[in-house]
Parts: structure tokens; sequence; C-alpha cells
């Protein structure tokens, strides 16, 4: 017995200096290589970041996989109070004023040259806050688009709409034809999509009044579009379950929902969601509320940023404007990542040029995302966007499942909204 | 050992009338570790935790950029809000609910089992104990997702059994059934792990008892009501009061449900609200003083619980 | 161990031989259901990792599937096979912390047991109050703190929290009182051991069936927890299982959780913690208090 636990201690404090010397390896000395690390969660990042590695052996930037956008902002910002944020984050576009808010993210004006040339102003605008600062650098956009099953729209004799109203007629035509299945879903569990809905329709949730922030989550453009989906969602003639679960995925993949409204990297989840409907997709730009008009909404995308905690906020930066802009750069963006580049010339530019494989059968895909994306409708994001995006969730929650008011639901967003600035302490514009 | 201590300070006495040196010395030296733990990774985050509760932010112009926040004192502010924010009593309602549910079904299944592992002539017992304890071993992460497959109407397979059999196929992530799904998962995975620590407590009364208790006649039963059941009291104080904990501090089964149904809001349960206050929404200092609120009431709950069963819970070491 | 199927056959049962030789059949029956009950969805993890990704959402769910190598395959090249390494971690996070979780769980419950001194019950009660703050809250202060020392982000950094469990003490005290009869510590005492000695070499060997399950529990609580590794680590290579697996079903919206790889990973994830109890239920088959006196 005695042997045992003295080899067992033994093993133990073996162990436990073992960890130490993990522990105290992670602190690089001064001289030598820069050392950056990355959060992020895009697939294949590290493979991309490889390139980088190989070009510039005095900066090794290294990836750490992270589970998804909300969470590394969580973690990004607990971090950032103890001060052991990574180098570069990657980050949402509605995350940055928060990111920034909370001082984790530096500005990068002074290191990134003229990089705003490559991007369309509305995207650099949302790097900007509007400041003449810089907080990050425009990685990927998420212009909203329609896809469809071109072969259930055949079947039922579908037209693909062009207008908010004819896609109300054929979520109707769709129950009268196949009364088990449905055109699409209302989900109340990525804020996002209502968010690049509204914008579509004109919103701008958050705008600045000199010091004050004024907050337009209720206003008449997003009402206009919280009560076309209530409305549907009341009537029926649309499911009202969340997205994202393995009963979504059967639904898509059996063609019981015919439909996604989604945005360019969809092609990237159908193809897990969906295995089984290959090919039978297509892609059409977002129904239009005046007839006749190009604009969409935005929904997911994200950018680089270098934090307050980085010691070599300079390198960092470089590194976020080499992998944002550079071809090569990009090039492997889309190919390890399957993302759609936010810098304009990418997006018509060699990599892209194939179209999906999922949507094989419309070559010029990428050609029609890029005139889609021309008209994307500008974001306006606030510094509690996650109070927002929470409230949203339970609210329209409850209403989908109730099939009640959306507009109502809408109020709530709006005043927990407002109520939590205030609680802050920011001035609100009324 | 309970004799009157000698101060003598008699250094290495090979034996004493009185407590020797060491002898004094070591329930100290033997509970250091563990009260060095508590202080480092409890009660020095609970302190933290209480400051937090009693700060704020508070932000200048925008917000935007560096010096805009600062902390400053809140006094008792958090604690006002955290207490007229009509979610967090809705909260404990539904989680009392739930409780009414898990509780007494999740101990008494576990009784049940340890009884019928504890009697004589049963088939089985190891394969048994070790099924019915599997799923405290099934990560609550993992144990969501596939109750989850097995709870959605579309993938579920009793709902496809029901469904050839023509029977009314209730949506069990709706509604009131949802307290039934959610206590289920807590069920499966809770029950195994009372069972055991009821069923050891089963296994250290001496047989002789029971000999006395069968040489009476009793059956079997009237065994396991008059003999047992007494006998393992302070197991069961002692499971209650553990899964009373856990089921006001009720959290991973919901959360993980919560992407699969509109009926889960991210304030179901008052943790569940904590978490989005700290994590969804960075405000750690409601956040702070809603779990400063929760832990006294626990704390006075089950305190309160234990004094009432006190001497008995405790009468193992007071022979 | 020997796991026996429920049967009727009138054979004796060996670990009641001075009973009527019958089974107890409502028993064995009542018994079964609920081990039917445990097991159904493990069952179906079984069955759901032989599925394809797309026969899973297509097929009868208790029907196999023919994917079981290739998810096996995919999942050891998913990452360069990062999944390896977070079982590797898990273990390492798991044996190491509930062989220190054991030892100082022994430590505490020893003396709160045997010792009468000041203090006693409200050291025992203040250590209790552990349980009553809810890890979510303590996650957070203990990440701040632990970041100060230099610790976040370190395999320390989930290690060191892991370690005190007051469940443990709880149960080590109470198998310690019931296991370690007094007169056997004074007998100690008058050979002229030493406190150490005395519980090194006559109290430990008699906690020992208790020890295995305060080390069961705090093994299957520290590999399964999620929440402290989720908060404490950004560096993918430091996870435990449970947070990897985690990140493969939150992988953001442009690409869907991986379920397939997902459900496998689970259930390579819970084999381990299957084997573990299949060799300490060996230990609980001793009986706890065999070598013990009764009073």
């Amino acid at each position: 017995m005695n042997n045992r636990t003295a080899a067992l201690c033994a093993a133990t404090v073996l162990a436990a200096a073992a960890l130490t010397g993990c522990g105290s390896s992670e602190d690089s000395g001064a001289s030598g290589p820069v050392e950056l690390t990355y959060w992020a969660w895009a697939p294949g990042m590290d493979k991309v970041v490889a390139l980088w590695n190989e070009e510039h052996p005095e900066a090794r930037v290294t990836v750490k996989k992270q589970a998804g956008g909300d969470d590394l902002v969580t973690k990004t910002i607990t971090a950032a109070r103890a001060g052991e944020a990574p180098d570069l984050v990657q980050a949402e576009y509605q995350a940055l004023p928060t990111l920034v808010g909370n001082d984790v993210l530096a500005d990068i004006s002074g290191e990134v040259g003229d990089a705003e040339k490559e991007f369309a102003p509305g995207v650099w605008q949302q790097v900007t806050l509007g400041t003449d600062a810089v907080y990050a650098l425009p990685q990927d956009s998420g212009p909203m688009m329609f896809f469809y099953r071109q072969d259930l729209f055949e079947e039922y004799g579908l037209s693909v709409p062009t207008t908010w109203e004819e896609f109300a007629e054929i979520a109707r035509a769709v129950k009268k034809k196949a009364p088990e299945k449905d055109l699409t879903t209302f989900s109340s569990n990525d804020a996002g999509l209502f968010a690049g809905l509204a914008q579509q329709a004109g919103a701008r949730w958050w705008t600045t009044e000199g010091q004050k922030w004024k907050v337009a989550i209720d206003d008449d453009a997003t009402r206009k579009v919280a009560e076309f989906w209530g409305g549907l969602v009341a009537e029926g003639v649309v499911d009202n379950q969340p997205m994202y679960t393995p009963a979504w995925n059967k639904a898509l993949n059996t063609g019981k929902q015919i439909a996604w409204i989604s945005a360019v990297w969809a092609p990237g989840t159908l193809t897990t969601a969906a295995p089984d409907t290959r090919g039978k997709w297509a892609m059409a730009p977002l129904p239009q509320w005046e007839k006749g008009a190009n604009v969409t909404g935005s929904w997911g995308g994200s950018t680089t940023a270098v934090t307050n905690d980085s010691e070599h906020k300079a390198v960092a930066a470089e590194f976020a404007t080499w992998l944002n802009t550079d071809p090569e750069a990009l090039a492997a963006l889309v190919r390890e990542g399957g993302i759609h580049p936010a810098a304009k010339a990418a997006q018509t530019g060699d990599a892209l040029k194939e179209a999906p494989e999922f949507f094989s059968g419309q070559t010029d895909f990428y050609q029609r995302a890029a005139e889609i994306a021309e008209g994307t409708a500008p974001a306006a994001w606030g510094p509690n966007v996650n109070v927002a995006y929470s409230a949203f969730k339970d609210a329209f929650g409850k209403a989908a499942r109730n099939r009640s008011d959306f507009g109502a639901a809408l109020e709530t967003v709006h005043e927990r909204t407002v109520a939590d600035l205030e609680k802050q302490g920011f001035e609100v514009a009324k | 050992m309970t004799r009157s201590t000698s101060a003598k300070s008699a250094p290495r006495a090979p034996r004493a009338a009185g407590k020797g040196h060491g002898e004094r010395r070591a329930p100290y030296l033997f509970l250091l570790p563990a009260v060095a733990l508590f202080v480092l990774f409890f009660a020095l985050p609970v302190g933290y935790a209480l400051y937090l509760s009693l700060r704020t932010v508070e932000v200048q112009g925008l917000g935007l950029g560096s010096g805009a926040r600062r902390e400053v004192w809140a006094g008792l502010s958090n604690y006002a809000d955290a207490l007229a924010d009509p979610e967090l009593a809705a909260g404990a309602l539904r989680v009392l609910g739930y409780g009414l549910i898990v509780v007494p079904v999740m101990l008494g299944l576990a009784l049940l089992f340890a009884l019928l592992l504890d009697a004589d002539r049963v088939r089985g017992r190891s394969f048994a104990r070790l099924g019915i304890f599997l799923p405290y071993a099934v990560p609550g992460v993992i144990a969501a997702l596939l109750w989850g497959f097995l709870y959605l109407p579309d993938v579920s397979p009793f709902h496809f059994a029901l469904g050839e059999l023509g029977l009314p196929r209730p949506d069990l992530l709706d509604g009131g059934p949802l307290y039934g799904a959610l206590a289920n998962i807590a069920v499966w995975g809770g029950t195994g792990f009372n069972m055991i620590v009821i069923y050891t407590s089963l296994r250290a009364i001496p047989a002789e008892v029971h000999e006395a208790a069968r040489l009476d006649g009793c059956s079997q039963v009237q065994i396991a009501l008059r003999v047992k059941i007494p006998m393992v009291v302070p197991s069961l104080v002692l499971t209650f009061f553990f899964s009373v904990i856990a089921t006001l501090q009720v959290f991973s089964e919901p959360t993980t449900l919560k992407p699969l149904t509109n009926t889960i809001s991210t304030t179901w349960s008052p943790l569940m609200k904590v978490h989005r206050d700290a994590f969804a929404e960075g405000d750690v200092h409601t956040a702070a003083a809603t779990a400063v609120v929760l832990a006294v009431v626990t704390l006075v709950l089950s305190f309160g619980f234990l004094k009432a069963v006190g001497s008995r819970a405790r009468q193992g070491e007071s022979r | 161990m020997t796991p026996t199927a429920p049967a009727l056959s009138p054979a004796p049962a060996p670990t009641a031989p001075r009973a009527p030789r019958r089974t107890a059949v409502p028993a064995t029956v009542a018994l079964a259901l609920g081990a039917l009950y445990c097991l159904l969805p493990v069952a179906w993890v079984l069955i759901a990792a032989t599925k394809s990704g797309r026969e899973l959402f297509s097929t009868f769910t208790f029907l196999p599937g023919t994917g079981l190598v290739e998810n096996l395959t995919e999942l050891s090249a998913y990452r360069e096979g990062v999944y390896w390494r977070w079982m590797a971690n898990s273990a390492l996070y798991a044996g190491v912390g509930a062989v220190l979780s054991t030892a100082v769980s022994a430590l505490a419950g020893y003396a709160l047991a045997v010792y009468r001194f000041r203090g006693r019950e409200t050291v025992f009660d203040v250590l209790l109050t552990g349980v009553l703050m809810p890890p979510v809250v303590l996650a957070v202060p203990q990440y701040l703190l632990l970041a100060e020392a230099g610790l976040a982000d370190t395999h320390l950094s989930v290690l060191l929290p892991s370690i005190l469990s007051p469940y443990g003490v709880y149960l080590a005290r109470v198998y310690a009182s019931a296991a370690v009869p007094r007169d056997v510590v004074e007998a100690g005492r008058m050979d002229g051991a030493g406190e150490w000695r005395i519980f090194g070499s006559l109290a430990l060997p008699m906690m020992l069936p208790g020890l295995v399950t305060v080390f069961l529990f705090q093994f299957v609580a520290i590999w399964n927890n999620f929440l402290l590794p989720y908060i404490m680590l950004g560096d993918d290579e430091k996870f435990p299982v449970t947070l990897g697996l985690f990140t493969l079903l939150q992988q953001g919206s442009n690409t869907p959780a991986l379920y397939t790889l997902v459900i496998t990973g689970a259930l390579l994830a819970v084999a381990p913690l299957i084997v573990l109890f299949l060799v300490i239920q060996r230990f609980w088959s001793l009986d706890l208090l065999s070598g013990a006196v009764k009073s």
C-alpha cells in the first residue's frame, strides 16, 4: 500500500510538473520572431494562415479555433478584462461596436494604409463605426438571396417571386398544392436573418445624433417586415420552427421545405444539411418591396480585428491587411473556407469563377451574387446588438410559437434595447 | 476521543493519555489542502463576485474607444434591478414546476432501484446496476443532443411508432409536455448516481439486522419498508439535499434543448438568466447580483432543511 | 463482474445463498426495465454512430447504418486528428484531477470524521457551501483570478479548480466515519504510530472502496465538465473532449453542426467511462464495510 501510495504521489507530482511546463512555455522571449495568436472559427483558416507563415518567418501567426461568432465575442471580452486577449480576433460586423465599447479593439487606421479602396463604402463604414478610426478589416460579406428547389418549383408550377407580395402568394400556393409542405420557415433563433431582412426594407436600427444613440428597431421599415412574416406565420403558410436543428436539416433534405431565405454562404450549409438535394437548388435575388428594385440585406460576414492587448499591433494589422486584401490570401480563403470575400476585386476575380459544386446547375452563381451584392443596403449597428439579439430570440420565439402578433414582439425588442442602453448610462435620443 | 486535552507539550510522545502534539495538529494539516483550495477557488471567486455585484459600468458619450467605459460603485442597484426583473420570478416558478417533477421521481426511482438491487433473489444485478448508472457518464451536452433527437417530431422514433399505430403524437418540446421532457433528461441522467449513493449505504447495514427481521417473519417488502429505509435516511437526506440544489441550478438541459424549440427562452431558468446577462449581454454586474441572490436563497433553503433534519443527517459519526 | 441477463431460470442466486432458490420475478423485471430505460438512448448513440450523414436523417432511428468506418476516419482526420488530442486532454484533466481530488477529499474526510477539534462542524459546513455557488457564477471570477496568476489558457487553469469537490469531502467523511473504527486509530496510537502513518497504513486501506467511489464521481464530473474549460481555454489544442464536441456542434452559420462527427465523437467519449465503470465495479463488489469492525 505504501509503495503504491508513494508511486501515485510521484506520478501526480510529475504530472503537475509537466503541466507547469506546458503553462510556462506559452510565453515566448522578447527576441526571435514575433508570435501572434488569432482566434477564429472560419473553417480552413489555419491553412490560409500557413501561407502567411511560409512567407513571413519573422511573424508567426497561430490560429486557435473557436466555436463560433457569439461565443468568441464573450470570450474575447472576458479575456480582455484580464489583459489576455489574443492579438487578432475574427469578429462579426454587428459585434464590432460591442467590442469597441469594451475597449477590446485597437484603432489600426495608422497601420492599414489605403486598404479602404479595396472595399465597398457600405462595408468599410461598418468597420469604422462612422468615426475616423479603423477597428477591423472586412473579411467576408453575406449579401442575402433567395434559394429554392428548382425541381419542386417546376413540379408545382411556381414562379420565382420577385416581390414579397408574390412570395406570400407562392407560400399560399405551396400549402394548397402540397398541404404537408412549407415554402420556408420563420426562424427566431438567428436574429441576423431578421436584421438583414429589415435592412433590405430600409431599417437603420442604431444611429448616432451627436453624443447620443438613437434606436429605431421598431421603425416603419422593420414593422413592415415583422408584420409581413407575422401574417404568414399566423396564416399557417410558412412554418414557425427554428433553423439549424436536426428536424430542419431533415425538412430541407426531404423537400418538406422548398425554399430558404439565406445569404451567399448558403451552399456550404446546404451541402451539410441537405446532402441529398445536390444540384436541385437555384439562387435568385431576394424578393423586393418595390418591383424592379435591387436591394438586399446582409446576414453574417466577419472581420479581422487587432486587440489592444496585442504587443505587436503593427505586425498584426499587417497580417490582417494581407489576409483580407492579398489576392493569394483571398483565393485561399475562398478555397479553404468557402467564404465570399468582402474585397471588391476578389468578388469578380478568378477565385470565384466556378459556381459552388452544390449549385452546379447555376454556372453564373458568383457573377449573379456580385450583381446582387451591389445593392447591399447599409447596416447600422450599435453598442448593444447582443441585447437586442437575445431579446429578439425570446420575443419572436414566443410570438412564432403562438402564431401571435409580431408587431408587439418587435416593440418588446425595441424597449428592452433602449432600456439596456439607458441602464448602461448611454444617452438615448428620443 | 472526547477525553480532556492535556496541554502538556510532550513532542512525539509515543503514547499519551491526552492528545499528543501530533494528534492535535493533525486534523488541521489534513484539512489544509481542502481549505487552501476552498479559499483559492471558491471563497476568493465568491468574494470577487460579491464585489462585482456592487459595481457597475458607466458609459460616456457614444461608448466607443478607450476610456469610454468606467467601472463605478453601484451600491445595491444591481440587486434592485435583479429582483425587479419579472423574468427572475417567472424563471423561479418554472424551475419550481420542473423540480416538483424531477426530485420526487428521480429519488423515488433511485430508492426503488437501490432496494431492488439489495433485495434477495434478484437476477442481473450487475447488469442493471451498470445500465442504470451509465447515463451518469454521458456529458450533459451529449445527453441533451441525443434526447433532442429522440424528441423532435420529425426524427423521433417514438413519434414514428405512435404515428404507425395511429395514436396522437404530442409535441414534447412545447408547452406543458416540455417540463416532462426536460425532467426526463434530468431523471435519466441522475437516477443512477443517487441509486449508487443509497445502495452503498444499504450495503452498510449489518447483515444481522436483516437476519433478525427475517427470523421475525418479515417479508422482503416489510424488511425494505421497516428496516432498510429508516436506516438509509441519512443518504436520502443527502441525495435530496444535492438534488434540490442541482434543480435550483438547472442549466444545461434547457440550454442545450433551447436551439430546438421556440418554447425555451434565454431566461427559462434563473441560472440561464445569469448566463445570458453575463455572457450574451456582457453585463457581469447584474449577473453577479442575480447569482448572489440565488446562492443566498439556496443557502437558506438547504441549511434550513439540513437543520430540520440535522440530528439524523449526522448520526453517522455521533456514535 | 458478470453481467447476467435477467433470466427466469430457477438457478440459485449466488449473492444470496441463504435465500429460497427462486428468482424474484417482479424485482428482476423492474430492474431490467430501469436498465432498458437508461440504455435506450445509449443504444441510440451506438446505432447513430454507424450512420452516414445521409442516413442519419433519412433512415429509421434504430436501424443501423453503413457509415461507421467512414465516420471514424473522418473524425480522426478532422483538423489533423485534433479529436484524439481532446481525448488525451480529457484523460489528463479527469485522471490527474480525480486522483488529486480523491487525495484531498480523503485527507479532509478522514480529519473530519476521526478527530474532534475546534471548528470541525464549521469547517465542514463552510466546505459544503461550495456546492451552493453555481459553477456559472464562479467561472468568470475564477478566470480573472487565474489570469492574474498568469495561468489562463493553460492546463492548470482547468485542473486546479477541479480538485476540491465538496461532495467528495462529504462522501469521504461519511465513509471514513463508517469504515474507520475509532479503536483501530487508538490502537495505532498505542503502538506509537504517528498520525500520518495511522492514516496512510491503517485508515486509507479501510476507506479504499469509498475512495474509489469518490474517484469515480470526480473523474466523471471532470470528464463531463464543460463550463470551466469553456471559460478558461482559448486554444483548442488544450480542449477536453466535451468542449471540442461543442465546437463541432456550433460551427457558426456557414457550416452547420457536423452531427455525424459529433455523434461518433460522443460515443468514443463515453467509451472510456464505461470501461472505468466496469473496472470499478470490482471494487464495489468488495463490501464497503467488509474490513471494518462493527461497533
